[in-house]
């Protein structure tokens, strides 16, 4: 009785007020609305990069490749990186699937001269043509970007370029603009602490598919053997029968040359037999995360966009209704998707077409997910970890020299190549299409030479640290298409339409 | 003029609804290919819109009818299975749907529709960790997407933080699309809710008007209204509100709701009538999942005072979800009942700050009315 006379008469107004705090899914607007779709080209990553120097076998090459297809002429902005976008490289060296090294890269936008209509210009209006990143020469500069290097470990969080501006490198605008690009490129190259090298900038895409083949449903090239590449095609590492659909396109990337005491779990060097030699690596991007409940602050923390870490698993395994979870989940949780890797559907379309492949589960993949051999041949079963999608590198095993260097990598004997890591001249699709036929687990009955026909990337490679090509030059860049020249040992150069 | 006036207001009054749309849409859709079972479905689904719009849950039997159609054709259709979970959040089916939703979310991780299904589901059973969890996945799945902002929107609500609640939502109305107006209609509501609760009454009352412009004679915009006019004080003008609210939609909220205001506007007689024809509706819907128990626990313990039924309706209610609103209509029955520590234990059950003011006055007047602890009593002395 006391309850009601207390509070009834205070009470009704307020309760009426509050009822509707209670929320009526019944009626909610918002079930029915398509998901949008955020293509978000800038958190894109193309190719993610890990092998032993072939400049100095102690060290680590790792590259992040971002923001597909640039053509070359489409300024007057041409390609920033996001300064929005958290870019990083991370490191499992313990075997479970979780970083414990992680370099992290943010970008910053800077206009030197807002008034200007482009945003590079030289050897026009009395600007002189760029010569230099900074001070004298970088006058036509219009727009450039500053970065910065973070190195987080156990108890470890380190500004790696303390003390310099680190610039990326722009685009090749052209010859009249920027009349000596590579000395250009070269300015962007800089040493860190720890002994870390690193680059930033926009360079020719060093990837090579017949893109337009493979996803028009592996519609292979006629003249390149429709997707069984004849024997000459084969062993040829050096030249194209089918068109590059990434040649003469442009692409963002973040270079860094690391000791690789610095990457394993101890601090040291080991060779190839010994576990501690072999790390887990991965790229990510990342956005400003809204949190469903916390502030919207620094604290709130960041939303992975994407990861990458084998190439081609998301694009070719991975199915299309769990593509954007598994790009924004870590690899720990990748258990989730071991149907994907285990019974995978390129090989169930390769068997309908007639050509032989191992039955389901296909744990002949499983070192490519699990730290096993022959990437790991010292990891015991107790470290094979969990299943992960993580470029695996063993850090033991030398480079090969850029001459011996075989574009099939592991599977061709060249064990410095993929899946041993991954270098920009390894073959990937080519690679990836005989792993999931049954190469792993015998090449005689589960061998036949699938291929795109693209062996080579169309960019010059370099020897030499930051190994990608020169950006292609945006005034005087072509593409390679069907019926276009890019195929050099076919008539007149031209790559087949068929 | 005066005549084109007249026409253009006929033409306004017979406009066609996106879910009359939809569903005259779908039918042709039928007709031209009866055997393609997702026409079925989107008949469906337009069904389960006109109940939204309209709040008669019997468009959820027509949707069934369809969608049995639909999984004839095909059995395992996803877009079909999707729909099923829309009609048991639909009917208050929430453990169902919640097991439904996790097995479609497991069939496809990337539909960010789903995920609100989880969301829904989980805020109605009580498990807010979990559907913090799946909001997330949407807002980071799809930044901006309009129904990850409301549904984070809801659960910002829910946890307290209504100024970041209202942030959201005018966020997912600034990128809603002119045609969806019932959808516009409905987050006006919600933000016309949340100015209410933050005390901002003049804003509150152009939200609500602004969602009756959108959507003429949306129910839930009228009950926002309702609301504000009781904030108001204008008690009679709320009544005569939902006098008009409850011959359109004579759903047990809206009727309790009226007959509050009407004994706040000293219409007794009215208001008795009125509280007596609600408690025969709730009284027969307390075993639907789709039920008015909450409001009937509070007129059992503020107004007919019989602490014993509104226990016995509460307990029944407290075993089916364990969200705030339920542990709180527990916790108040157990109070009338003079169980104040068994009361303030359901409070305190409560996994989550929520600000909601009847809340927290029920948990005031619980705390007050705990009997002391020995020796705390001492040591206060």
């Amino acid at each position: 009785m006391k309850l009601r006379t207390v509070l009834l008469r205070s009470a009704l107004a307020l309760a009426i007020a509050a009822l509707a705090v209670q929320p009526k899914p019944t009626f909610a607007a918002s079930h029915r609305e398509a998901p949008i779709t955020a293509l978000d080209h800038k958190a894109d990553i193309t190719d993610w990069y890990a092998y032993v120097s072939p400049e100095n076998g102690e060290k680590v090459i790792l590259i992040m490749n971002v923001d597909p297809l640039l053509e070359p002429s489409n300024g007057p902005n041409y390609f920033p990186f996001d300064p929005n976008v958290l870019y990083e490289m991370k490191i499992d060296n313990t075997f479970d699937g979780i970083e414990d090294i992680v370099f992290q890269f943010r970008f910053q936008s800077h206009i030197a001269q807002p008034n200007v209509f482009t945003g590079f210009v030289g050897g026009l209006f009395n600007i002189p043509p760029i010569t230099s990143l900074s001070g004298p020469g970088a006058a036509g500069l219009s727009e450039f970007q500053t970065y910065s290097v973070q190195m987080l470990g156990k108890g470890h969080n380190e500004d790696l370029g303390v003390g310099q501006t680190l610039i990326a490198v722009p685009t090749n605008v052209g010859p009249r603009t920027m009349p000596n690009y590579a000395a250009l490129r070269q300015q962007g190259i800089y040493t860190l602490s720890n002994g870390i090298r690193v680059f930033a900038g926009t360079v020719a895409d060093p990837f090579f598919i017949d893109l337009g083949a493979f996803f028009d449903s592996l519609n292979f090239r006629m003249q390149a053997g429709s997707g069984v590449l004849p024997q000459n095609i084969e062993m040829d590492d050096h030249n194209n029968y089918a068109p590059n659909s990434v040649a003469g396109f442009n692409v963002n990337t973040i270079v860094l040359e690391i000791p690789t005491q610095l990457l394993t779990q101890d601090g040291q060097m080991h060779p190839a037999t010994d576990a501690r030699a072999v790390i887990g690596t991965w790229a990510t991007t990342s956005r400003r995360r809204r949190p469903v409940l916390g502030e919207e602050t620094e604290a709130g923390g960041w939303a992975q966009i994407q990861r990458m870490g084998n190439p081609l698993i998301n694009e070719g395994v991975i199915g299309t209704g769990f593509k954007d979870r598994f790009s924004m989940d870590a690899p720990v949780n990748d258990a989730q998707f071991a149907n994907f890797f285990l019974n995978p559907l390129v090989p169930q379309i390769l068997a309908s077409v007639g050509l032989p492949v191992p039955p389901a589960p296909r744990t002949d993949l499983l070192p490519l997910v699990q730290y096993a051999a022959p990437i790991c041949p010292g990891c015991t079963a107790a470290q094979a970890g969990p299943v992960a999608d993580l470029l695996r590198l063993n850090t033991g095993i030398p480079p090969t020299p850029i001459t011996q260097l075989k574009r099939l990598g592991f599977i061709a004997g060249d064990i410095a190549g993929f899946p041993n890591g991954r270098r920009p001249q390894d073959d990937v699709l080519d690679i990836a299409l005989r792993a999931l036929e049954g190469i792993l687990v015998d090449p005689k009955k589960f061998g036949t030479p699938l291929g795109d026909g693209v062996n080579v990337s169309s960019s010059p490679l370099t020897q030499m640290f930051p190994f990608l090509g020169a950006a292609y030059d945006g005034r005087n860049s072509v593409h390679e298409g069907p019926g276009q020249a890019g195929c050099n040992t076919l008539v007149n150069q031209t790559c087949p339409t068929n | 003029m005066k005549t084109l006036t007249v026409l253009l207001m006929a033409g306004i009054a017979f406009a066609a609804t996106p879910a009359e749309t939809a569903i005259e849409s779908a039918k042709v859709q039928i007709v031209k290919q009866p055997d393609f079972a997702l026409n079925y479905n989107a008949l469906a689904t337009a069904y389960v819109m006109r109940a939204e719009e309209t709040a008669d849950s019997r468009y959820y039997a027509k949707a069934e009818e369809s969608l049995e159609r639909c999984f004839k054709l095909a059995p395992d259709l996803y877009e079909g299975k999707k729909t099923e979970v829309l009609i048991q959040l639909g009917r208050h089916q929430y453990t169902q749907a919640l097991k439904s939703a996790t097995k479609l979310n497991k069939r496809t991780p990337d539909d960010v529709a789903v995920y609100g299904y989880l969301v829904d589901a989980d805020v109605a059973l009580g498990n807010y960790k979990d559907a913090v969890t799946a909001a997330q996945w949407m807002l980071d799945l799809r930044p901006e997407n309009i129904p990850g902002l409301s549904h984070a929107a809801m659960l910002r609500e829910l946890h307290g933080n209504l100024a970041g609640a209202l942030d959201l939502m005018l966020m997912a109305y600034g990128s809603m699309p002119l045609a969806a107006t019932f959808d516009r209609a409905s987050i006006l509501t919600r933000i016309a809710h949340l100015h209410v609760v933050m005390g901002d009454v003049p804003k509150a009352e152009k939200s609500a008007k602004e969602a009756l412009d959108v959507f003429p004679d949306y129910y839930a915009a009228l009950a926002e209204l309702a609301r504000v006019r009781v904030v108001e004080k204008q008690y009679g003008e709320a009544a005569a509100l939902l006098t008009k609210l409850c011959i359109a939609v004579p759903r047990g909220e809206y009727m309790y709701l009226r007959a509050e205001a009407l004994e706040l506007s000293g219409q007794i007689d009215e208001a008795k009538k009125a509280f007596a024809e609600f408690e025969r509706k709730a009284l027969a819907e307390t075993a639907l999942e789709d039920n008015s128990s909450h409001e009937l626990v509070a007129y059992y313990v503020d107004h007919a005072l019989e602490p014993g039924k509104a226990l016995a309706i509460a307990q029944r209610e407290v075993e089916r979800r364990k969200d705030v609103f339920t542990l709180d209509s527990y916790a108040w029955a157990l109070a009338a009942n003079g169980q104040y520590d068994a009361a303030n234990a359901q409070m305190k059950a409560m996994q989550i700050p929520t600000k909601d003011p009847r809340i927290a006055a029920h948990a005031a007047f619980i705390a007050e009315h705990l009997q002391p602890v020995k020796g705390q009593e001492a040591g206060s002395r």
